[in-house]
């Protein structure tokens, strides 16, 4: 039975055993591997980001009017001889199927697959009231063979070897099975389950569909148990989250355009099955089906009127949100999540089985965004994710010590960067060059997978109006928006931006009031304390003052641009100018492809092969992708491609101190590409990929050097040279 | 798009998911592939329920010829020894490669379920684009209850050991389209 950890603890010794399993390992970063290009393949020639605004837009417009749908949806399916019912919660429903197979004197049972039933236990309920229920999806049969929970809401059993499945079908069929012929493995499940299917008085199958309209339900399977469970017994029950009512059939079609392209990189599932009404079965008494159709709330309802969180209800349960998560694709699904899989499951879980199941699991997010953007319906999902993790904090009443401490510090400038001055005097025994000799003794020694930068004596802050100077004449007015790395780890970073701007004579500011972006609250769930520093650099930043706010930190850009809207929106006047400041928002290489249009002559090229890293925050959350790439050839590198660009480097913010077991995998995955690529330097445009690239390219004592972008440009600009 | 190329573009569709697609002047011509194909494949049984009343002579008598038992109705009492499905399809979708089957009656159901083979004649004047074109016939049917509507897209597959492609699960091993020239 599923079994999620309660506590970070536990959680902590899950994952360390899901990392050395080899076959999951191997079989998850295959697939991390073929889905995007299956996805790509299928969506060839369509405009997801089109059909997704329509999916969300259409969902929207729905969910409110939930009960009404189910209403209309109730009296075409009783008009057309169907028994409609409402649980309000899982155990009413398992109740009242449980009802349904005694009144009609059932008691086999073949199930296709529901994630709505994996969400109620139903095959628990019906067992405990002495039914025989089969699982009928290969996938599920197998887990539910083995007593497990499913790891993939479309591919339950993607954490199983063959091995592992010949080895069961051994004991099942009492017959040795060959676990290379997979074709042989699958005929064994045709053969016992078509047994089951000509036996059983009743059938249980889920919805993908509820159409209002016209009391439809459509379904999509693959395999065709899903047309085998709604049409040999005499019975068929489908249970059906109230999410899955639609309008009308245009709105089912829509949503059937991309979920298997999204799930699975298929144009369409093999089937669909429409079903309105009793249609003919020759098993029934009366030559008819019976059907009944049950909706479960479960808090769905309420979770429509949920201004916040009432956007999870758009999803359609593609699966793609752990199809391109980095977490999932190290430790796999059965620890990351609890019924529901991946970024979904992350918030679902809190809503649907309980903040207890969630508390942990939760935290596991590195806010890489993969998610966001391969959701067909557009759910912001890492924010919510984040959110979900505040609700609980909020909860429980005690906070880790961390968040204790952020919540003192972070929100009031003047400590936080008191504290960090100091921090740099009492590192002082410790460094060795710009890195940190050994970490303090509370880091234990699974954090030594990167060697981490030393705070600088002198912010740049400090040093701004001589690092900037005059600039006479100036054809631009900017303001920098340093970041805490920035200024008081990187401030070459900073610096080599000023060399830049000034040859190209831009004025640029560094508001002194500014403070850190708020990323690590909101990573943290603390969403009051986000809020506040959101308030605090808006006010430091006026946006009318400039002709551009420019970041050297993709996920600050992204935090600013994305999240600050969503923080400030109620508040009067305040949303404007946030709308402003999103707008007048660039990072460096659009500012230097685009608005200072650099071109080659500018360089002294000649420099050598050069890798990039796409910060999450840069290519996802600002949707910046070929600036950087066209500005390393302008400057004259010869950019080499690696795989996996676009993929997390493990970074995370505080995600690579609370998990240093997964980011170090995914840093040292993120390494290993590039040094395939054979480059000498690593390019990047954000302090936090920095941190994490440099220090794990200096723990393995690789050659590598890891730049960030306006380094790396500043060091080929010509009059940069002269000046020297 | 003109005919000729939704019909091409419904062959690779349909043959990118392993559906085996032919041509065919006539539905006399469905009959000699289908038992053809029964009869190479050691089939025992060929279930055509619903089959078009002026070619059921042909195919009786080549069932016959060929010692296959041809049944058309009551697939039910059948269900354990169906080999080969024969039906006509409703509509074709070109984008997807997908057949549109009414499918309310049981017989025609378990056909194209329970079959080890299943062969759909799709007549090209029901080719449509794609499924939005279908929208207000699909409605239209919806709205007269009871009713199994299915589309169907290549054979029965799953990918649930190992990510493996397996055709044949639950539903037919494979899926032959005829193209009828109407």
């Amino acid at each position: 039975m599923i079994q999620t950890a309660q506590d970070l603890k536990d959680y902590k010794k899950k994952l360390k055993h899901a990392l050395k399993n080899k076959f999951l390992r191997q079989a998850m970063a295959t697939f991390a591997t073929a889905y995007p290009e299956g996805r790509a393949r299928a969506f060839a020639g369509l405009d997801f980001e089109a059909l997704r605004g329509e999916i969300a837009r259409g969902k929207d417009e729905t969910l409110p009017h939930l009960e009404e749908l189910y209403a209309a949806f109730k009296e075409k399916a009783e008009a057309a001889g169907a028994m409609v019912y409402l649980a309000k919660t899982a155990r009413e429903a398992n109740e009242i199927i449980a009802g349904i197979a005694k009144d009609g004197g059932a008691q086999r049972i073949v199930k296709s697959k529901s994630m709505t039933a994996e969400e109620t236990f139903l095959n628990d309920h019906l067992e405990e009231e002495g039914l025989e229920v089969v699982e009928t999806d290969l996938g599920e049969w197998i887990i539910q063979l083995r007593r497990e929970g499913p790891s993939h809401m479309v591919m339950p059993a993607i954490h199983l070897s063959r091995q592992e499945v010949a080895e069961l079908f051994t004991q099942v069929t009492g017959e040795p099975q060959d676990p290379e012929d997979i074709g042989k493995l699958v005929k064994v499940a045709r053969q016992e389950l078509r047994r089951a299917f000509l036996e059983a008085d009743m059938g249980i199958s889920g919805a993908n569909f509820a159409i209002a309209d016209t009391g439809t339900l459509g379904i999509m399977t693959n395999e065709g148990n899903g047309r085998l469970v709604t049409t040999l017994p005499r019975i068929h029950v489908a249970l059906v989250g109230l999410d899955k009512l639609v309008p009308d059939l245009k709105s089912a079609l829509k949503i059937l355009q991309v979920l298997p392209k999204n799930a699975t990189g298929q144009v369409i599932t093999s089937y669909v099955t429409w079903i309105t009404g009793p249609t003919e079965c020759k098993a029934a008494p009366s030559g008819f089906k019976d059907l009944h159709i049950v909706f479960l709330d479960n808090g769905r309802l309420a979770l429509s009127r949920d201004p916040v969180f009432g956007e999870v209800l758009r999803c359609i349960r593609c699966g793609a949100c752990a199809n391109v998560c980095p977490v999932y694709s190290l430790v796999g699904g059965h620890n990351y999540g609890h019924v529901y899989i991946g970024a979904i499951g992350l918030i679902l879980t809190y809503f649907y089985h309980g903040r207890k199941n969630d508390r942990a699991i939760v935290q596991n997010c590195l806010n890489c965004l993969a998610c966001k953007a391969v959701c067909p319906a557009g759910i912001n999902l890492p924010l919510l994710i984040k959110r979900v993790h505040g609700a609980i904090l909020a909860e429980e009443g005690e906070r880790p010590l961390k968040n204790r401490l952020l919540r003192r510090v972070l929100a009031n400038r003047r400590l936080f960067h008191f504290l960090l001055r100091r921090a740099s005097l009492a590192q002082k025994p410790l460094v060795q060059g710009k890195f940190i000799r050994h970490l303090p003794f509370f880091f234990g020694e699974e954090h030594e997978f990167r060697k981490l930068p030393a705070i600088v004596r002198t912010p740049l802050r400090d040093r701004w109006t001589e690092v900037m100077g005059k600039v006479d004449n100036p054809r631009l007015k900017v303001a920098l928006f340093g970041g805490c790395l920035v200024d008081f780890v990187y401030p070459e970073q900073g610096e080599a931006l000023a060399r830049v701007l000034k040859a190209k004579q831009v004025h640029m500011d560094f508001p002194l009031e500014q403070s850190c972006c708020g990323l690590p609250a909101k990573c943290m769930g603390e969403m009051e304390v986000a809020k506040e520093l959101a308030l605090q650099n808006l006010k430091a930043l006026d946006p009318t003052e400039y002709d551009h706010i420019l970041v050297l930190c993709a996920s600050c850009g992204s935090h600013i641009k994305g999240t600050y809207p969503l923080l400030l929106a109620q508040e009067p006047g305040v949303g404007v100018r946030v709308q402003q400041l999103a707008a007048k928002l660039m990072d460096f290489s659009s500012f230097m492809t685009e608005v200072l249009k650099v071109k080659p002559e500018e360089f002294l090229g000649g420099k050598g092969k050069a890798a990039y890293h796409a910060p999450c925050h840069l290519c996802r959350g600002l949707k910046v992708t070929q600036p950087p790439r066209q500005l390393l050839d302008v400057a004259g590198y010869e950019y080499v491609q690696a795989k996996n660009e676009e993929v997390c480097c493990g970074m995370g913010g505080t995600f690579s101190t609370d998990f240093p077991e997964l980011s170090a995998e995914l840093l040292k995955s993120k390494l290993d590409n590039v040094a395939a690529t054979g480059a000498e330097i690593l390019v990047t445009d954000c302090p936090g990929c920095v941190l994490q690239l440099r220090g794990g390219m200096e723990q393995r004592q690789d050659k590598i050097q890891v730049k960030h972008m306006a380094e790396a440009v500043a060091e080929t600009w010509k009059e940069g040279k002269k000046e020297k | 798009m003109d005919a000729p190329d939704l019909l091409q573009l419904l062959r690779e569709k349909a043959e990118a998911v392993q559906v085996v697609v032919q041509e065919i002047p006539d539905l006399d011509a469905a009959c000699r592939y289908t038992v053809d194909l029964t009869r190479s494949q050691g089939g025992a049984t060929l279930a055509a329920p619903g089959w078009d009343p002026a070619s059921l002579p042909v195919l009786q008598d080549l069932c016959g010829k060929a010692g296959i038992e041809l049944l058309t109705e009551n697939l039910r009492a059948q269900a354990t020894r169906l080999h080969t499905g024969l039906t006509l399809a409703d509509w074709g979708l070109a984008e997807t490669g997908t057949l549109v089957l009414e499918s309310s009656s049981e017989d025609r159901r378990l056909a194209t379920m329970l079959t080890e083979t299943h062969v759909a004649v799709l007549p090209v004047s029901r080719l449509q684009p794609e499924v939005g074109a279908l929208e207000e016939e699909l409605n239209r049917l919806m709205q007269s209850p009871p009713r199994y509507l299915a589309f169907i897209t290549g054979a029965s597959r799953t990918a649930d050991i190992e990510r493996v492609l397996t055709l044949g699960v639950h539903g037919p091993l494979e899926l032959h389209l005829l193209l009828l020239k109407d």
